[in-house]
């Protein structure tokens, strides 16, 4: 909002030097201007919704369809029917469990892949290139399956429950992760060791100064993607194998026929998403400032 | 206009280079392993508070010998001394200023400049002092929390010599630091540098490829001729000083000393020199050519 009135102090003052431009037709200046005041609001606003115009013509459009009758609102139902399905379920506690259930897995998943895929992914980078050369195709190719079509395995050594799912999640954040460490640790420019050297400053300094910030945005690549493919392998896994979750959710509510409730999963799932990346690049821009910054220069 | 002589006194050397040689084995090949001599009989003695610049046509083993002075490679035969010591790896006591600038790009100009005291583990109150004391000689105040990347190539050089300053080593090791940087900035870093240097009381060892920057800055031009990289001759600069913010550059005697450096470089070229003679006498005639 605070931006919209900026836009509109600015408006005011164009107008004002432009008066004197319109000498003798006061009134009709100021008339002129009280429109153009508006236009400016209007463009302020339309400016601040651009983002938006697309998803807010699908709602438009989707809550159209099913109340003119142009599809059927039992396959389909509006958003204003999936609204109310969720507002039942927030206050009957059993989406933000759900959520809650789902979120936990996840970060689980990706705080033990980034325990040991920095690390691993420094050891292999940093200390080691011959191995990791060497390692590279084997790495390459273990990262390339699909950690859902192990999950029948991961369910045969540990039973359908939390240890399974941590499985999942742990393999599918651990490759992104581990590689973009390793390449980000290849890719630290090799004159700031030798400064670094030059002053004398030893293996664990090195390391904390210099290769990993050096390192840090290419490892934040990595535990976005990570991320992004965890959340979208959990939801599967809680289809299969699970009594709770957000994945759990949509199955459930299809078996049953339960729609809006299917929706309402779908839109969650999309929704906790989106948060997750955007939570996550926040946090890259507060920790790789610099980068971020000679991205945009 | 007189060789180097041994007349120095004792007392007066910072830094004695005894007899240094650098083999490298390359990869071994059918016919068994290959060895390269990069560096050979390297002897010099340098003053205290001396600026010695060493020239000589590129792969002539200039930028090794100077990784040597840094600790950062051993060399093969021969020793390094600085005050009598001799050296075994990189310390505190030299500073390093590199073409490249090698500036860390996720620091702020005063957190590169902080750099080398962090690693000496001066505390944090008195860094900033420092830092600001070091960031105001090279001229950059204004620009302590700009990142590398907001900089010009002349600036990110001024942040490098601030950086190499500021832990106080008293040698002061630059290769081919000016290179990058375009022909007006380059004379403006050169003036700089010698106010600095005049301020400082630094041993200077600065290596080059231009004859110009060589004479203009040193009192001593080791010239170098390749394969193996060795001492041709070590010329004494005779100019009066203080040269900077001078047109010393224009005056007859400048150019009778580059001239001679000139005419040192071009004799007995072998295969590589010949290569590297060229640059150089490209330099020769536009004195503030860069590569």
């Amino acid at each position: 909002m605070s931006n919209v009135r900026i836009e509109d102090g600015e408006g005011i003052m164009l107008e004002r030097r432009a008066v004197p431009a319109s000498l003798g037709k006061t009134a009709p200046g100021k008339k002129e201007g009280a429109g153009s005041i508006f236009l400016r609001r209007f463009l302020a606003i339309h400016d601040l919704l651009l983002d938006w115009y697309g998803i807010i013509l699908l709602l438009v459009l989707w809550q159209l369809c099913p109340t003119l009758g142009w599809i059927d609102g039992r396959f389909f139902p509006p958003p204003s029917t999936i609204l109310a399905e969720g507002v039942k379920l927030v206050l009957k506690g059993e989406l933000p469990a759900h959520v809650l259930v789902s979120l936990q897995r996840t970060l689980l998943g990706l705080a033990a892949a980034t325990a040991v895929g920095i690390p691993l992914g420094f050891v292999l980078g940093g200390w080691f290139p011959r191995a990791a050369r060497f390692l590279d195709p084997l790495l390459n190719l273990l990262g390339q399956i699909n950690a859902f079509s192990l999950f029948p395995l991961f369910v045969l050594f540990f039973g359908i429950g939390e240890i399974a799912k941590f499985c999942i999640i742990f393999w599918s954040c651990l490759w992104p992760i581990l590689f973009t460490t390793i390449s980000g640790v290849q890719g630290v420019d090799p004159t700031y060791v030798k400064l670094a050297r030059s002053m004398g400053s030893n293996g664990a300094t090195i390391f904390a100064r210099v290769l990993f910030p050096g390192a840090l945005p290419s490892i934040f690549t990595g535990l976005r993607l990570g991320a992004t493919f965890a959340f979208l392998m959990l939801i599967a896994a809680e289809m299969i194998g699970a009594s709770t979750g957000l994945g759990w959710l949509v199955h459930n509510s299809s078996v049953n026929y339960l729609i809006p409730r299917l929706f309402l999963a779908a839109v969650t799932i999309a929704l906790l998403g989106m948060t997750l990346n955007h939570t996550l690049v926040l946090l890259e821009r507060k920790l790789v400032r610099w980068r971020v910054r000679n991205e945009t220069a | 206009m007189a060789t180097h002589g041994d007349g120095t006194h004792k007392e007066d050397l910072k830094i004695v280079l005894k007899d240094i040689g650098q083999v490298y084995h390359l990869k071994k090949s059918a016919d068994g392993s290959r060895e390269f001599q990069a560096l050979k009989d390297i002897n010099l003695q340098v003053r205290a508070g001396e600026f010695v610049a060493l020239v000589g046509p590129s792969g002539c083993g200039k930028s090794t010998l100077l990784d040597i002075l840094a600790g950062l490679t051993r060399p093969s035969s021969g020793a390094v001394y600085i005050d009598g010591k001799e050296i075994t790896g990189p310390a505190l006591d030299r500073g390093i200023v590199l073409q490249g600038y090698a500036l860390f790009p996720w620091r702020t100009v005063r957190r590169n400049v902080e750099f080398g005291l962090e690693i000496k583990k001066v505390p944090k109150s008195e860094r900033r002092g420092i830092s600001d004391h070091f960031i105001r000689l090279v001229g950059l105040e204004g620009f302590e929390e700009h990142y590398p990347h907001e900089l010009s190539g002349g600036m990110k050089q001024r942040v490098a010599i601030a950086r190499a300053l500021a832990y106080d080593p008293e040698v002061l090791l630059m290769d081919e630091p000016f290179a990058a940087v375009d022909a007006q900035t380059r004379e403006t870093l050169q003036d700089e540098l010698l106010r600095i240097w005049d301020e400082t009381k630094k041993t200077i060892i600065f290596v080059t490829h231009s004859i110009d920057e060589a004479v203009f800055l040193a009192d001593r031009v080791a010239i170098f001729s390749s394969n193996p990289g060795t001492f041709r001759e070590i010329v004494e600069v005779d100019l009066p000083r203080p040269r900077h913010n001078s047109d010393i550059r224009s005056s007859a005697e400048f150019g009778w000393v580059r001239h001679r450096i000139w005419e040192l470089l071009q004799s007995r070229p072998s295969q590589e020199c010949r290569e590297g003679g060229n640059i150089v006498v490209k330099d020769a005639i536009s004195p503030s050519a860069t590569i």
